[in-house]
Parts: structure tokens; sequence; C-alpha cells
């Protein structure tokens, strides 16, 4: 009862990992159908939950939080997916959002330069050149879409559990090894590890009901006491206040819910 | 008019200084006082003796007696237990329990120290508030404004009266007694809660629930199962056995419950325990909190709920230990830091049980949020701890707690005393602050207040504010600074009637007291208000009053140190200040020179 989630950079074989791993444990490859779940669930058109997910806000952008909402509702999918444990997956930012969960263990994949190069120059049918600039774009797009929402370099190894050059061992064995790291019991899932992926969930769904009006909020849960904190003044802060109850009104599972105005959000804030 | 020379140059220099200080707060007006009270002799504008005569001044003394007597009054709960009678008569109206709260914090603050009668009803109002669904700001300003009001009863019900005398006695004027201004005082409450009454719907702010009527006869905290209390639970032989360690802290988080206490067998035994420390097996565990959270939290972590106290029976009776709530002073160091930054359990070995801001209770991650004036934080600890948290200054206590040292049978002699002082100052006349410094005297010798409290109550900022301001108004006097001024205004404004002079005294001193202290603006208007009157032939001692009722006019601006207390919970801003303290500032200065033009014959 586990969840693996895979960052990777482009062109590192990270998919292939993760379909093999996926496959020999006999969980589920999860990418992108977070993404149509989400647009589902919230209504909004696929393609503009991807673009989200792929490019960081413009200055436009981040003026109109449009793109924050749209983040906040593929987090809400995802958490809620992935909640049912048994779960690979390879897509967007995977471990930042569930990186308090300790049943989650969070691997990055990683390939020289040069293999990607290669592999870029085969698939795309480009210069040696032109495929390294490829790279070095893809690259800087997403430590850029990173550190816009969550405030991180997403190369920063500290952030996962594993970290496997897979050119080195190979695919096979790379992906033997998370098997087995998704094995070891500091892994498995535990009645604590559930209940805060349980309070994950409920704090993405709060979040998610509120960003639209509220883009700066923070959410934290802890047992369904939910806690919402905004960087709003106290006058806002009361508009804050009013609407939270009725925007979170068909949310199940709240036990408690809080609006701390002016309060700094904990890291572990979604 | 006469021209001006060096030493007068030097105290309108002196009081421009002092001006710009008081407005920019770039140093504590107490000490902006003291600086003034070493500069006046350093440039020889008054003598070493006369530069510190402040500190031995009927005045100072005055004040600090009143401050030993309230807090003996304080001590024996009997200002504490009115707070219970109150909300019974006041019902659940807005106009009488806004009559009913505001009537008797301004009596209180005849006699004391008007932002310990504005602390006193707060954690009150917000229960009351939250009850009826009355917004805190429809109840707290017109509260708060009677507490500011209430200062006017009586001589010493704020400091700018506790001066006047002192101030008039350079000019050798007959002092006031200690209830000439009452019939003035009386009006000027009188007429604020009314006008809160008839005008609250126009000049209070408007809010989001204005439109919801109070709930009549609502008692939201009657189902026992959201009355908090505390109850006993133990942890099974195996409790550590089969799951991960659970702290004190994670069963805050997952219930909003506090530990209040663990024992763990043989003798291990602490109360208030760090939201740190484990939760062992085989342990019983005092928590506080509604009934049905603690409930949850017996199923949910496999504990058994006792029926009754058994091992903290003795440890968390009544007698020991209990709940109070405190409200974060304006001044206090507590402000704008956490109860994390300030390691609060650890220090004070107290636990924080909610914390209320507006008209909104927390219980959740509060130790994380920074705190504001007005904050009020439920304390659950033994009376001892209290006490000592108590003593520190940087809350004020309000409820009519058991704390440890609550002298109940001193109420007798505290109410004597009282009394003696009282019927020392109307019936033999004998001077006030001898009066009040033997009633403090009679409470301390009659351990009513031992003498180490009644030094630890005396708030010296306010004592050195006066005492330093004294000599300031001296030299304004003595070098004819005042005189000098008081000239140019009155050429200024021309021939008029003493009626219209006293108004325009009186709108001098609410400016004056709205960007400098209302001691300074007593200090610095009261020996100029005398040279206008002696000019145009007004009895010196009414433009004097005027001053010293006038600077209690302070209702425009959040300055005074009610409206600060007021203004977070309340969710004021400084233009529902205006909004309504305008209205209230004509009010005052219209009933005050009618009530003076009535009892006086001006």
């Amino acid at each position: 009862m586990t969840v693996i989630t895979i960052s990777r950079g482009s062109k590192s074989m990270g998919t292939a990992v993760a379909d093999q791993v996926a496959e020999t444990l006999g969980y589920e490859c999860l990418s992108r159908a977070v993404l149509l779940e989400a647009s589902e669930q919230y209504d909004i058109p696929e393609i503009k939950l991807a673009k989200a997910m792929q490019d960081a806000p413009s200055i436009l952008e981040r003026l109109g939080h449009r793109k924050h909402s749209y983040v906040a509702c593929v987090q809400s999918a995802l958490a809620r997916h992935v909640a049912r444990d048994d779960i690979v997956y390879h897509g967007y930012a995977g471990h930042m959002l569930l990186k308090n969960v300790s049943h989650v263990v969070k691997v990055r994949i990683v390939a020289g330069m040069e293999h990607r190069v290669s592999i870029v120059m085969h698939q795309e049918s480009l210069s040696e050149a032109d495929a390294f600039h490829y790279i070095q774009k893809m690259d800087k797009g997403r430590q850029k879409w990173t550190k816009s929402l969550y405030g991180v370099d997403p190369t920063d190894v500290t952030l996962y559990d594993l970290v496997l050059n897979v050119p080195r061992f190979g695919m096979e064995d790379a992906a033997d090894l998370i098997c087995r790291s998704a094995r070891l019991k500091q892994f498995a899932s535990t009645p604590d590890s559930k209940r805060d992926m349980a309070d994950l969930v409920l704090a993405c769904e709060v979040k998610a009901a509120l960003v639209e009006e509220h883009p700066d909020v923070a959410v934290t849960s802890k047992s369904g006491n939910v806690l919402v904190y905004s960087a709003a003044g106290d006058r806002h802060g009361r508009k804050v206040r009013s609407q939270v109850e009725s925007l979170c009104q068909s949310i199940d599972g709240i036990n408690n819910i809080e609006v701390h105005v002016g309060a700094a959000a904990p890291e572990s804030a979604v | 008019m006469d021209a001006l020379n060096l030493d007068m140059i030097l105290v309108l220099v002196t009081i421009a200084v002092a001006v710009f200080l008081f407005i920019v707060e770039w140093i504590r007006i107490d000490v902006v006082a003291i600086l003034i009270m070493v500069a006046l002799p350093l440039m020889g504008l008054v003598t070493p003796k006369e530069a510190f005569c402040g500190l031995s001044s009927n005045a100072v003394v005055s004040i600090i007696a009143v401050i030993i007597i309230g807090a003996g009054l304080d001590k024996t709960g009997l200002v504490n237990n009115l707070v219970t009678p109150v909300l019974r008569v006041a019902g659940n109206s807005t106009s009488r329990i806004i009559t009913a709260i505001s009537v008797t914090v301004a009596g209180i603050s005849s006699f004391m120290q008007n932002i310990g009668a504005a602390a006193l009803f707060l954690p009150a109002i917000q229960r009351v508030s939250k009850k009826l669904k009355i917004p805190m700001s429809k109840l707290l300003m017109p509260i708060g404004f009677s507490a500011i009001l209430g200062g006017t009863m009586t001589l010493v019900g704020c400091s700018p009266l506790i001066l006047l005398n002192d101030l008039m006695a350079q000019f050798n004027l007959k002092p006031f007694g200690l209830f000439d201004v009452t019939p003035i005082g009386a009006a000027l409450v009188f007429s604020g809660i009314t006008c809160f009454i008839l005008l609250g719907r126009w000049i209070l702010p408007k809010t989001e629930t204005d439109e919801a009527e109070p709930k009549a006869g609502s008692e939201a905290s009657d189902d026992g199962d959201t009355a908090a209390d505390i109850y006993e639970l133990r942890t099974p032989k195996d409790y550590t056995h089969y799951r991960e360690p659970v702290t004190v802290g994670d069963l805050r988080e997952r219930y909003l419950v506090n530990v209040v206490a663990i024992v763990e067998p043989p003798d291990y035994k602490i109360v208030a325990p760090p939201s740190t420390m484990q939760v062992h097996s085989g342990v019983s565990v005092g928590v506080f909190g509604p009934k049905d959270a603690i409930e949850r939290l017996a199923k949910e972590e496999d504990l058994e709920l006792m029926p009754q106290l058994e091992v903290f029976a003795e440890e968390l009776t009544d007698q020991e230990s209990g709940t109070v709530e405190a409200v974060v002073a304006p001044r206090s160091d507590l402000v704008g830091r956490t109860l994390k930054e300030l390691e609060f359990d650890a220090r004070y070995q107290v636990t924080p049980i909610s914390l209320g801001r507006q008209d909104e209770t927390y219980l959740s991650d509060i130790a994380n949020m920074p705190l504001r004036v007005g904050d009020v934080l439920e304390l659950h600890g033994t009376w001892k701890r209290l006490q000592y948290l108590h003593q520190g200054g940087s809350l004020l206590f309000t409820m009519p707690v058991e704390i440890e040292e609550l002298k109940k049978d001193k109420a007798v002699f505290a109410g004597f005393w009282l009394a003696v002082a009282l019927i020392m100052v109307i019936v033999f006349k004998i001077n006030l602050s001898v009066c009040l410094m033997t009633g403090a005297l009679g409470m301390i010798v009659t351990r009513v207040i031992t003498i180490d409290d009644a030094y630890h109550a005396v708030d010296w900022r306010t004592v050195f504010l006066l005492a330093g301001l004294i000599p300031l108004g001296m030299a304004t006097e003595k070098t004819g600074t005042a005189a000098w001024i008081a000239n140019g205004v009155l050429q200024g404004i021309g021939p008029t009637s003493p009626i219209v002079l006293i108004g325009v005294i009186a709108l001098l001193a609410t400016f004056f007291t709205l960007v400098i202290s209302n001691v300074g603006a007593t200090v610095l208007l009261v020996p100029l208000a005398i040279n206008m009157a002696k000019a145009s032939g007004l009895d010196p001692r009414m433009a004097a009053l005027a001053v010293g009722l006038a600077t209690s006019n302070s209702f425009i601006l959040p300055t005074h140190q009610v409206n600060a207390l007021y203004m977070g919970p309340g969710g004021y801003r400084s233009t529902d200040f205006m909004k309504a303290g305008v209205v209230m500032s004509v009010l005052f200065l219209v009933v005050m020179v009618t009530m003076m033009s009535v009892l006086y014959g001006i």
C-alpha cells in the first residue's frame, strides 16, 4: 500500500521506468489522467489545465491568478486519486504535493545530457546543437514552473528519497530498485500516514473551492480540522471568513474550519 | 503684547519638540517626559528642585494611591464579581447590554484606570456577542467610550483631572473636590450612552450581519456537549505497542482539545505538559475540552474515558487550578509575537486553550498566531502559575477567577478602606492625595494587598509621564510663555463671552489630547487657559476645569488606550472612530459647556 511519485527531466526515460514499475508492482500508472479528472470535476477545459501544469505563470497571469486556480484543481484531483494507494504517478510535481505523506516514495530519474541529446536527436530529427537547446529550454521551463509554484528547484536532490541515473543502471534494474524501495516497511502506509493523506485530500479540496475567489489562501488540515491562512488584511480577511463557510459547505469531512488572517502559513500548507 | 525673550523661546522650542515627539512616537512618551524633566533645569528654565517636584506632587501621589486601591479591589474580586450580575441584568437586548455594561464600566473607571475597566468586560462582551449574534463592533465602541467618559465622573477618574489641582496650585486657585465634577461626568456618560442607543445604527460601522436580529433568549452554550470541562482519560497498557508515538500537540491538532496534565505511575506528574511530550502507555491524561470532542478522542485513540476525575481529583480541582481569560494589553510586550516564539508553555507552564479576536474564537494553531492588542487568551493552569503570569503584567486578567491569592475574605477591608478614603475627602476635606494614600496604606496594613504587589501594580510610565510634564507647565507659566500665548489667542479671537471662551478652550484641549497625550495637553493648556480666563474676566477655575474635562474628549482617533484596546476586537478602522468620534466629541463639548454653564453660572 504505497504511492510512488517519479519526477523526471525531459527525455530521461522516466515514463518507461514508471510503466515498468507499475507493471511489476501491479500498481496503477498515472499521469495525464489526473488532468482529465480535474477537467471533469471542476469543469475546466483540459487544455487549459495542461498549459497551467506546464508553463510558469507570466506576469499578467500572476496578476490574474487564473493559473494558480487551475493548478489547485489538478492538485485536488491528484490528491483524491492517489489516496486510493498503489499508484505510480509520473506527472508534474507530485513529489511536492505529497511531500509530507510518509507512504510516498519520491523518486527522481535523471540521465546525462549526452544521453538525452542523443534521444532528442533521434526522436525529433534535430541537430546536436538544436537538441541541446531543446532540452535546456524544457529543463528551464520546468524549473521555472516548480519555482513559481513551490519556491524550490526540482533538481534539488534533498526533495527525493531516491535519485537514479537510469542509463547507468539500465531501465530494468532502475525499476527493480524502485520496486524494492516501495516494499520497505518505512514506505508502508500506516493509520497515521493514511490520516495525513486524507487530510491532504481535504486541504486540496478546500483550496480548490476557495482559490478562484481568494488566490492567496493556503490550507492545512489535521484530522478534519481545516485551517485557511490568508495573507489578506483584516478587512479583506472578514470577507474571506464569511465566504469560506459557504464555499466549503458541500465538502465532506470538515470537523472544524478556521481562517487565520495575517499568520504565516506553515510549509505543509497547500 | 510683550516681546518674546530667550526663556520664552526656549520654552516654545521645548513644547514644539515635545509635541513633535508625542506625535511621531519615536521615543516612548514617558521617556519624552523624563527628557523634559532633565532638559528644563539644564536650560535654566526651572530650578532643579522645581524640575523634580512633579515626583512629590499631589497628582503623582494620588495616581499611585488610586492604582494601589484599584489593585486592592481587584485582589478581593470585588470588581470582577460585578461581571456576572451585570450580564444578568443586561439580558438579550442590544440596548440593554450596552446600557448595563456601559454604566458599570463608567462607574468603575471613575475610580480605577479606564483601561482596566474596559478590559474587565472584554471577554464577557465577546461571549455575549457570539451568543446573541450581535456584532462586536456594535457593542465595543459605546462601552469603550463610556469607560473614557466615566473617567470624568470623579477627580481621580483620569490623569488630567488628578493633575488639575496641582496645576492650579501655582495660581493659588481653590482646588476642586473629589465629586465636584460628578454631575458633569454623569451627564456626559448619560448623553454618550443615549447617543449610541439612538444614533448607533447610523454612526457605528455597518457589518454584514447587521440585518440579522439578535437571537433573543438563545442560549448557545447550554448544550452540555459543547461546554468545555476537564475529563480524565487512561491509555491502555499496550497503547504505544501498536501505534506511532502520539504527542500532546498531536491530540490538540487532531481533536482541538488540550492536555492539561499527565500522571504516569508510579509518581510522575506534570501540569501543562509541553506539546512535544509523548503520551505513554498506562498513564492518566487530564484533558480540557467539550465532551463531544473528548468522546471522539477516546474512541479514535482507544483511550478509556473515566466517568469522573479520579487521579486528578486533587490536582485539577477548582481550588488548585482553573481556566481564565486574559486580554493582551495595549503596551504589552506580547504584541506582534506568537506564543511559540515566546515559549509560552515552557515559560509559564499554562495551557493556551483558545484565542478570541474580534468575534471569532480560534482553536487551531493558535501558537503561531501573532498576538494583537485586545486578543483574549483562554488559559488553563494552576492558580499559582496563572498568578505568576498575571504578575508579568503583559496580560489583563478579566474573569471572575479563583486565582490562588484572590482574597475574598478581605473584600470587607477593601471596601472599608475605600470608604475611609472617601469619607476623609468628603467629610473632613483633607487633601486628596493624603486621603487616597491613607486608603492605600489601610489596604496594605490589613493585608488586602502586599506592599510588593502594591509596588508592582503601580504603572511607572504614567507616574513619570505626569511627573515629567509638570515642570513644563511650571516653566510655561514662570517664563511668561503661557500669558504670551494666551494673549495671542485672545487677540486672535477678539472680545468674546465667557461661555464662548470656555468652548474655545475645550476645543483646544480636544485637539491637543488627540495629537499629544491627555496629560501633555493638560499640562500645556491649564496655565494657558487660566491666563486667558484672567485676561478676559472668566473664572480661572472654570477654564482649568474645561481643560481637565475636555482632555478626555478623545474619540475621533484611536489614540486613547481604551480605543486602542477595543480597535482590534471590534474590527474598527480609524474611519470608524472618526465617524462616531466626531458625533461624540461634538456632543461632549455641548454637554460639558452646558453643564458648566448650568452648574457654575458661566
